[in-house]
């Protein structure tokens, strides 16, 4: 598999460029849509929830921001990871590449927008006076834990949603849910510990906290956590390129 | 004997059959799914029937046969594009499948832009287009317009620009579907002439076609698909000449 892939690696390139150029294309901010959206995203919030719930945390603008990124990234990996083996239909009917290519393009355009939009992060940690501690060390493992999780997630998606095509509005469903049962918007000790072990069943959830632990918090993450859920996420990756494997074979007579 | 096999040998077809399903109404929906589960009107289509065919490298092959005889399934197998119901099929060395040109052009990127995202789905290196690029846009004869976005191109651009990069990427097995009507007389010439020249240099070639001509000069050995079987397999001059005897 990894030498087909090696072969194929400049389809993979020029791929994940298109990903990202392609996107906004027409649109007069272009790429930059990337960065603003989750910022007037976090924006609202912002506005709405000390103002309303009347929220006590300190620099809630910067605690959120750091969730909110990479929640960005993870929804627009899985919607447009869901059908992208839909819309590439034309292509796959007629010429022969390396199916998995597709959605390893969507999910690596999204770790470039999120490593660009790390800088946003930076800015709003020294604007609030948070500043930085030697803990950022840890954040290649996390985005990779997260890379490794969503690319197992879109596997499983893309494929299923050629054979059943609500699976796109399924799925999205699902996110906009998993938005609230993920602590981005309150931190995790404000959920009522009654039904908290709700909230460590979804992998995000360690992943935020992660992203918090040593930009906000300035600690060093849970690492035995962490741990678990790249296990977790190493497994899901696995099944879910098995699961594509074997679906891949119908993918031109079904679309 | 596996392993000198598989280095004589270009394409193994073994015992290959292919079905494909025919929904009358295809349960694309959950919905559909679950309402109409067990109920769809599902038919199966034999394309093809136990299909045994070896090629070997340096060979140049022609399978011909009347409208829905399964050549152009046969050919999507080899490609795989699609996977054989039972059976199976062995190809060794690059492949390059010519079966619809122009698959996967961006039409807001330019010519050049083009030429290196389709050179890359047969699977080069950007190095490897850098070679080529020049090559390519020569053989297109686009002049200037190799740097227009390819939605500003007419068919015959269009097809032309395909063609050259599908013929330029250097593969060792070529596998084409009536597209020997490409462009002027004077740019068709020039096809046959590039196919002519590779079926020289030793490379592995399976063509799909109707034009008996040209497909006469073109290869040695000729494979009669009928119904999903193979009816005839030898000669090209026999068996164009057995075929139009029953079909011409």
């Amino acid at each position: 598999m990894f030498k087909e892939l090696y072969n194929y690696r400049q389809l993979l390139k020029s791929n994940v460029s298109k990903e990202i150029r392609g996107k906004y294309k027409g649109s007069f901010l272009g790429v930059l849509w990337s960065f603003v959206n989750p910022l007037l995203m976090t924006l609202v919030y912002a506005i709405v929830f000390p103002f309303i719930l009347k929220s006590t945390q300190p620099h809630y603008v910067t605690f959120i921001v750091i969730a909110i990124l990479p929640w960005t990234w993870f929804t627009s990996v899985i919607s447009q990871g869901t059908n992208t083996i839909v819309v590439n239909g034309g292509i796959i009917k007629k010429v022969y590449f390396p199916r998995e290519i597709l959605p390893i393009s969507i999910v690596t355009s999204g770790l470039i927008n999120f490593l660009i939009s790390c800088l946003i992060i930076a800015i709003f940690l020294i604007f609030s006076g948070i500043g930085f501690s030697w803990y950022v060390i840890f954040l290649p493992l996390i985005v990779l834990t997260q890379y490794i999780l969503q690319l197992g997630l879109v596997f499983i998606t893309s494929s299923i949603d050629v054979y059943i095509r609500d699976a796109e509005y399924i799925i999205n469903f699902i996110v906009s849910m998993v938005f609230y049962g993920t602590p981005i918007l309150y931190s995790s000790d404000l959920f009522p510990a009654k039904i908290s072990w709700l909230l460590n069943l979804n992998p995000l959830t360690t992943i935020i906290e992660s992203y918090r632990n040593i930009f906000y918090y300035q600690t060093m993450p849970n690492m035995t956590a962490l741990g678990i859920v790249f296990a977790v996420s190493c497994l899901i990756l696995w099944i879910g390129y098995k699961i594509f494997k074997k679906l891949e074979k119908g993918f031109a007579e079904e679309l | 004997m596996e392993k000198k096999e598989k280095n004589e040998y270009a394409i193994i077809v073994d015992n290959v059959s292919k079905r494909f399903k025919i929904y009358y109404d295809k349960p694309n929906t959950l919905k559909e799914r679950l309402v109409f589960w067990n109920k769809t009107k599902l038919n199966y289509h034999q394309v093809l029937e136990n299909i045994n065919l070896k090629i070997k490298k340096g060979e140049s092959v022609a399978l011909i046969g009347v409208n829905g005889s399964g050549k152009s399934t046969l050919l999507k197998l080899m490609t795989k594009i699609i996977y054989p119901t039972t059976g199976k099929i062995i190809t060794n060395g690059k492949l390059t499948s010519l079966l619809e040109l122009g698959a996967g052009f961006h039409p807001d990127f330019t010519g050049r832009e083009n030429i290196y995202f389709n050179a890359s789905i047969f699977g080069l290196t950007a190095a490897e287009i850098d070679e080529r690029v020049q090559d390519i846009i020569d053989f297109s004869e686009l002049g200037e317009f190799i740097d227009s976005p390819v939605r500003t191109y007419s068919s015959g651009m269009y097809m032309r620009l395909a063609f050259s990069v599908a013929i330029n990427v250097d593969a060792e097995i070529l596998l084409i579907d009536e597209i020997l009507a490409v462009g002027d007389q004077h740019f068709q010439d020039k096809c046959f002439a590039k196919l002519k020249e590779l079926k020289e240099s030793d490379k592995t070639i399976v063509i799909v076609s109707h034009s008996l001509g040209p497909v006469q000069e073109l290869c040695d050995r000729g494979v009669w698909i009928y119904e999903g079987k193979v009816r005839e397999d030898g000669k090209i001059k026999k068996v164009v000449e057995d075929y139009l005897k029953v079909c011409g």
